[in-house]
């Protein structure tokens, strides 16, 4: 029996929930706690996969810092305010997109199903981004500090109001 | 017959699934905070459904899955520091009165 597929259907089972849960809970705040679970969720499939330095890249950049500013945020605010839906035309929608998505999947992506991950190391990892793409690596820096800026001056606009 | 790896084959369709998920919480809901999550939701099930996809190739999947990681954190930091400027404008987070905010 091959465990890693009984733990990639498990896993698949419980980002289900979680995603239901970040999508249906009145709270905003039990929400985004799911959506926490849910990264960690993703993270997990990844390490099954062979991708273990993204796994642990989302767990500490997404899920630890991302996704805790959003939980933080939302509880210091304290929203309470009764939501607008209209879940006739989300149906439609998630079908549209889960029919369009399917056909991508098994057009472009047909020869990647059948091969299994192959670990890469972190040295690999880190000296390819360090030489073949070190240009990607200054911008995303440099978009992250501004980020951080943007974030800031806006954040202090609403101050006062 | 080559037969597809399953473990590849059971995370691609449970991200189609937790994609299409995001794109229902997206369209169903008129409130900012919730869209917001939903569109994480999303990005998670693209995650999910693309790097198995990409598995012929794991470094070029591994450089792909970290620069998207960081992009995707740096814009839920951007939009959530405008969700609470907005808030703090209008004490309201629908997206119905988005015309409405003064400049």
């Amino acid at each position: 029996m091959n465990w890693l597929f009984v733990w990639a259907l498990v896993m698949g089972f419980v980002s289900l929930i979680a995603a239901y849960y970040v999508v249906r809970a009145k709270d905003f705040v039990y929400a985004s706690s799911a959506l926490a679970v849910l990264g960690s969720i993703v993270a997990a499939d990844l390490a099954i996969l062979g991708f273990g330095i993204i796994s642990a890249f989302l767990v500490i950049v997404y899920v630890g810092a991302a996704v805790m500013f959003i939980i933080i945020t939302l509880s210091l605010l304290g929203l309470r305010e009764e939501e607008r839906r209209n879940s006739g035309r989300g149906v439609i929608v998630a079908l549209l997109v889960a029919a369009l998505w399917s056909g991508v999947a098994l057009s472009a992506g047909i020869y990647g199903l059948y091969v299994e991950p192959q670990p890469v190391s972190m040295t690999t990892t880190v000296g390819g981004l360090l030489s073949r793409y070190s240009l990607v690596v200054a911008l995303i820096v440099i978009a992250q500090a501004a980020t951080l800026v943007e974030a800031i001056s806006v954040a202090r606009r609403g101050r006062g109001n | 017959m080559t037969v597809a790896y399953p473990v590849n084959l059971a995370v691609v369709a449970f991200g189609i699934v937790v994609m299409a998920m995001g794109a229902y919480g997206l369209t169903y809901s008129r409130n900012l905070v919730r869209q917001l999550l939903s569109v994480e939701v999303a990005f998670n099930g693209l995650l999910m459904m693309l790097l198995p996809l990409l598995s012929m190739n794991t470094s070029s999947a591994t450089y792909f899955g970290v620069v998207v990681i960081s992009v995707v954190s740096a814009e839920i930091i951007v939009v959530v520091a405008v969700l609470v400027s907005y808030y703090r404008t209008s004490r309201s987070m629908s997206s119905d009165k988005l015309e409405e905010v003064p400049e």
